[in-house]
């Protein structure tokens, strides 16, 4: 927050979110140039430009200065704040690109999180709604923020989207609970969901006679719902897809999702989200390859108390890396990683974080 | 062959993750043991690693110098579909990752 501090700097477009998550949790100010500067478009991305938008209406006292090409951004971060907000996420990027940055920010925060997102629900890149509530907010709930949902409103579809979730983060936390996960907890029952905005109701009963065809041999319980969206609630396109998550005892949860284009057949879409189903799962100890920042955030910012958590070496690849270098350079914690030594699984490692003692400040100290 | 094996599995990862001057596309090829010029030790590894050196050949197609690849995709990487089929055609592997309901309808399964 003082301007005698020099700004941590970094470089390139990758992780952005995840920096200006980082930075305003440390209260530490960035700089992030090169962005994008070898494109033929350099610069920020709209969608880009619209959550630091959002950054901006949920904090208070943040500055934010993007150069005259867009190349270099300077946030400085404020306080987060909350409160109720309307969103409205431009048609490059689903709704879940701006959700999930505020799952990491909504605990810390002076007011409750109420924020409105209107755009399109589902897409290739992003975090549909049934992935953020199903599976991201299940891995907050380890971390002690249990007050949390996501409703859907309005279903919509891309390419025009005009759809409304309602993010609600009612718990506010001093600080992340210390989390230890040493196993790969097993899966007891498989859960999910098949909607349809603005296509005939067939089309969900099919994805779900695929994805069925394909798990019923794992012989575990198996239960999808259909969910179909009609007239005012279904946004402005046709559209359709899948979400499975696979439920443990422990609370930890695996998922993955697709959604259908035009062309793509119903029951292929179903099985072939069963494959990456199972695939997910082979990869994952404790948690799925796109649950893994999340966790390690919560873990960075936790008590100055040490953390674990199992991965799976599949799990350490570049994004990870990226992920623990931006964490070392803004809070200076690093990352130990010790080989497991099972008997039956000698391939995993768990990860151990001493938390950075992060508190919340908005709230006294007890 | 073996010392060749035996020296790349040296490499520890937790000190590569935090070495700056490798990029991490560097820190997992050299941590997997697929540096550049054992193109034909690769070849002898078991299939897994091949999947992966696949895996980091489509991504750097994606992903010339990084402008491409930051989509910031929440999706993580699959394999093709095809593929996908034939690596779980049996299901053997992954049934220790769930607790098995009991036994009574598998004779229709």
């Amino acid at each position: 927050m003082s301007s005698a501090r020099p700004l941590i700097t970094f470089q390139g477009s990758q992780n952005f979110r995840i920096r200006i998550v980082l930075a305003t949790l440390s209260g530490k100010s960035i700089k992030i140039e090169k962005i994008r500067s070898n494109d033929l478009n350099p610069g920020l991305r709209d969608h880009e430009i619209s959550f630091l938008r959002l950054i901006e209406s949920v904090t208070n006292g943040s500055h934010i200065e993007i150069s005259y090409t867009g190349t270099t951004v300077i946030y400085k971060p404020g306080i987060i704040v909350g409160g109720s907000h309307t969103h409205n996420c431009p048609p490059s990027r689903a709704v879940g690109y701006f959700i999930e940055p505020m799952l990491y920010l909504a605990p810390f925060s002076k007011k409750k999180f109420s924020i409105i997102f209107r755009g399109i629900t589902a897409s290739h890149n992003d975090a549909g709604v049934e992935a953020i509530k199903w599976g991201l907010l299940p891995v907050l709930e380890k971390f002690g923020v249990r007050e949390c949902a996501l409703h859907t409103l309005k279903r919509g579809s891309p390419p025009l989207g005009g759809g409304e979730v309602h993010l609600i983060v009612d718990s506010l936390i001093a600080q992340p609970l210390t989390m230890h996960e040493l196993e790969r907890p097993p899966i007891k029952s498989i859960r999910g969901v098949a909607y349809s905005t603005r296509v005939s109701p067939s089309l969900v009963n099919r994805m779900i006679d695929g994805s069925r065809n394909v798990l019923k041999d794992i012989n575990c319980e198996v239960n999808i719902t259909a969910d179909v969206w009609r007239g005012e609630n279904s946004g402005k396109s046709p559209g359709w897809g899948i979400t499975l998550v696979g439920e443990t005892k422990k609370g930890w949860c695996f998922f993955s999702e697709l959604i259908g284009d035009a062309g793509d057949i119903p029951e292929n879409i179903g099985m072939q989200v069963a494959y990456h189903f199972i695939e997910e799962i082979s990869k994952s100890a404790a948690v799925g390859r796109n649950q893994l920042p999340l966790a390690i955030v919560y873990m960075v910012i936790g008590k100055e108390d040490i953390g674990r958590l199992r991965i799976t070496k599949e799990q350490i690849d570049e994004n990870f890396i990226h992920l623990l270098r931006d964490v070392k350079k803004i809070f200076g914690i690093e990352v130990f990683l010790k080989p497991v030594d099972d008997l039956d699984n000698n391939e995993d490692f768990i990860v151990t974080i001493k938390g950075v003692g992060f508190h919340n400040s908005n709230k006294k100290i007890a | 062959l073996n010392s060749k094996i035996k020296r790349q599995r040296k490499w520890d990862i937790g000190k590569l993750i935090y070495m700056d001057n490798l990029s991490p596309e560097e820190c997992i090829k050299r941590w997997r043991g697929e540096a550049e010029e054992d193109e034909d030790y690769i070849s002898n590894i078991e299939n897994d690693d091949e999947e992966e050196e696949e895996l980091f050949k489509k991504k750097d197609v994606a992903s010339p110098d990084n402008h491409l690849g930051d989509l910031e995709k929440f999706v993580p990487f699959f394999d093709t579909f095809e593929k996908l089929v034939q690596k779980w055609s049996s299901l053997k592997n992954i049934q220790d990752h769930f607790i098995n309901a009991p036994k009574l309808n598998s004779d229709d399964a």
